[in-house]
């Protein structure tokens, strides 16, 4: 509200010394505000979220322009932006982004206190990735639930229940192979094989930083059983396919009628349904497998930040505000086609899960969630393992033939490499 | 007409200084350097400005979004002391070094080719270029689709030719079956501008020496030996020289094709660089990576530019 009076303030100003002037200046035309985001997996996701920037707009008399661009430029944009100190005024974040990027976001402690209180509170995981050590640097704005896709007739015809355990899916796994549908869990250099590693890690009782994101705690029994329990299921339960994917790779691998189960969020029942491929009706969920350390999966949380050097703070914080009104965040999780899954959890019955028997227990994955990283928050040495893809990569190792303990070694290696450097401002 | 009175008022007002002004702009050394401002600036402003920054940016500490201090050599040191960067060096040497000879031969070969006179000759010689000219990121993609491990066409052919047993390799998860991908793009993309430049080299050679070698008994190869090669060979060391370079400094085809994958056995200085600098946010890094090949670039390029102009 005070920036609407602000901007009339200021408009009504500006409209005077135009009159003086007797020309139009720049500054009668319409403040705009902008909002840099990644090209959404579902493209109606970015149409209703620019339905909603445009509602705002009309609402505050402002223009709201929402720029997406393909994912994997964004950090290159987001360094740009933020080396120039010029832009957009909103970005939306990922991963590591609120913690390297701690300097040059604003505050948003008053926004997320305020959607907090008023959406039945935030998920443990909401602080894990947003809450740097000098307050919440951006909003949790919606995260992707990785579960277990399946073929339900193979699984079926192999006798065989959805794994509830990561062994059971090793032993699962054993048998549909030698059924002609192997399982699938990419080993290789994209962000799908990095979000299965670490849970399968956390799932063991692993982890591969200590809580002060500055030890590391990867060489240990557990993480040598994960690469141990990853040859054994390359060898008798996978392709060796799985070392070449990319993140759509698997989604063709279920689509084809190859693949039994892979690890991911439900993209390839969407898209099978949207493309009326018969396999849909063969395709469900579960949730993501757990074991001795408990059911734990990683998620990549998208959260929006307002840059410091942006004029248009107050306006950004109310339309961020706007954005989680029930109606609009409704709407986006339905044009979203159940992907975008709310971080508040007011919003976790939404009947695109309740409604819908292969997405009823999607919304409970919210329990288990972290970001990478965890127990640590996602600093930047994170970042680098994340985007060495040194987890995936040291398994790839051993099932090339290293013997587990060397390949555990050169995971150390790297993630002390990492760990050196800038890490005192960050992920305290 | 408002403007050219104007013009014509300050004419006649201060002719003396117009006319000075007019005086030295006609004068040569200030005519020469005039025109030479605007590309100068373009130079500085999007060459020598941003080398200087990652010269900084290579010497600091400086992560996205935290500004660095000076740190000296100690990311040489460190990048140094990782085996990715090693096992990238090592990508480099053997991507440039094969797909450069790869590129030479096949290029060589194929302007002999379209030097004849054939049918649809000029249709034929622009089509030629069609690799060259396709934006990379869209022909990498088909390519991808080409080695992707489960619709693999190139297997599929292979596979239903006898040539090979199903399943077929896969193109993209073993080291070097993703080697032989990147350099197999690299070179289907590269070699147009090789072969286009050594045929405008072999146009130029004047038919009479070849006439001359053949009065004196000299078959095809002698004749390609004695007389093409030797006459090529400044053409050759240029083309070599900037293959050389844009095979170094190769980006696009890795980064859709592989990521630097399978474990980083195809990471170039380029995608390793950006991995590091851009996605990882450690900038400091990142710029000592892709600076790290400078001093031996300037190396090649010093010595074969002195090498051409003996020549």
């Amino acid at each position: 509200m005070i920036s609407r009076r602000r901007f009339l303030t200021t408009s009504t100003i500006a409209g005077a010394s135009a009159l003086a002037l007797d020309r139009a200046p720049a500054f009668a035309q319409k403040r705009e505000l902008t909002l840099l985001s990644f090209n959404h997996f579902v493209p109606a996701s970015d149409d209703e979220l620019r339905r909603q920037a445009e509602a705002f707009g009309k609402q505050a008399g402002v223009i709201v322009r929402v720029d997406t661009i393909a994912g994997p430029q964004l950090p290159a944009k987001r360094a740009a932006e933020v080396s120039s100190q010029s832009g957009h005024d909103i970005v939306v974040n990922t991963a590591a982004d609120p913690f390297l990027f701690e300097q040059q976001l604003v505050d948003v402690g008053d926004v997320v206190d305020y959607l907090g209180g008023r959406y039945g509170g935030w998920y443990p995981f909401a602080k894990e990735t947003c809450h740097t050590a000098s307050g919440w640097k951006s909003v949790p704005w919606f995260w992707v639930a990785f579960l277990g896709s399946y073929n339900e007739v193979q699984f079926k015809k192999a006798g065989l229940q959805a794994p509830k355990t990561w062994d059971d899916l090793l032993k699962a796994g054993k048998v549909l192979k030698k059924q002609g549908n192997p399982i699938g869990i990419a080993v290789s250099q994209c962000t799908d094989a990095n979000i299965t590693f670490w849970t399968v890690l956390w799932c063991a009782g692993g982890k591969v930083l200590e809580a002060d994101g500055k030890t590391s705690a990867i060489n240990s029994d557990k993480t040598a059983a994960v690469i141990e329990w990853y040859k054994e299921l390359y060898k008798d339960a996978m392709d060796p396919e799985v070392l070449s994917w990319d993140n759509a790779s698997n989604n063709r691998f279920l689509l084809s009628g190859k693949g039994s189960w892979i690890h991911n969020p439900i993209s390839p029942y969407v898209s099978a349904v949207e493309k009326k491929m018969p396999i849909a009706d063969e395709i469900n969920h579960h949730n993501s497998p757990g074991g001795p350390g408990g059911i734990h999966c990683a998620t990549g949380v998208n959260s929006i930040g307002i840059w410091k050097f942006s004029k248009n703070a107050p306006l950004a914080k109310d339309f961020i505000k706007f954005l989680f009104q029930k109606e609009n965040y409704h709407a986006f999780i339905q044009h979203g086609s159940g992907f975008n899954m709310p971080p508040v959890k007011a919003f976790a019955e939404h009947p695109i899960w309740a409604g819908h028997p292969k997405y009823a227990m999607i919304p409970k994955e919210a329990e288990y969630v972290h970001e990478q990283g965890w127990p640590a928050k996602p600093n930047a040495a994170v970042q680098l393992i994340l985007v060495n893809y040194v987890l995936p990569n040291m398994v790839a190792k051993a099932i090339a033939g290293m013997p587990t303990k060397r390949a555990l070694a050169w995971g150390e290696d790297q993630v002390k490499l990492a760990l050196q450097g800038k890490l005192e401002t960050k992920g305290k | 007409m408002a403007i050219g009175t104007r013009v014509l008022e300050g004419v006649s007002a201060r002719p003396s200084r117009l006319a000075r002004v007019r005086e030295l702009w006609e004068r040569e050394a200030v005519f020469g350097y005039g025109l030479i401002v605007p590309a100068l600036a373009l130079i500085v402003g999007l060459v020598a400005y941003p080398f200087g920054m990652a010269i900084y940016f290579s010497l600091s500490d400086y992560w996205v979004g935290s500004p660095g201090s000076f740190i000296g050599l100690q990311n040489f040191r460190d990048i140094l002391g990782n085996e990715i960067f090693r096992q990238t060096v090592y990508n480099s040497f053997v991507f440039t070094g094969i797909a450069v000879v790869l590129k030479a031969v096949l290029g060589i070969w194929l302007a002999m080719l379209l030097f004849r006179p054939f049918r649809f000759k000029r249709l034929i010689r622009g089509a030629v270029l069609l690799p060259w000219v396709i934006p990379t990121a869209l022909s990498v993609l088909a390519w991808k689709w080409m080695f992707d491990s489960l619709y693999s066409v190139v297997n599929w052919t292979a596979i239903h030719s006898g040539l090979i047993n199903p399943p077929g390799p896969n193109w993209l998860g073993m080291a070097d079956y993703a080697m032989t991908a990147v350099i197999a793009v690299n070179v289907w993309r590269g070699l147009p501008f090789f072969a286009i430049i050594v045929l405008a080299g072999l146009v130029s050679i004047p038919r009479e020496y070849y006439e001359a070698a053949e009065v004196d008994g000299a078959g095809s190869w002698s004749r390609f030996r004695h007389v093409t090669l030797p006459l090529l060979k400044p053409v050759l060391a240029v083309v070599i020289l900037f293959s050389t370079i844009f095979t170094f400094s190769d980006f696009n085809i890795v980064q859709v094709l592989t990521s630097g994958g399978p474990v980083n056995t195809t990471h170039l200085f380029a995608t390793l660089a950006y991995q590091v600098g851009l996605t990882g946010g450690n900038l400091g890094q990142g710029a000592s990576i892709s600076l790290f090949l400078f001093p031996l670039l300037a190396l090649i390029v010093f010595v074969q530019l002195r090498y051409i102009r003996k020549e």
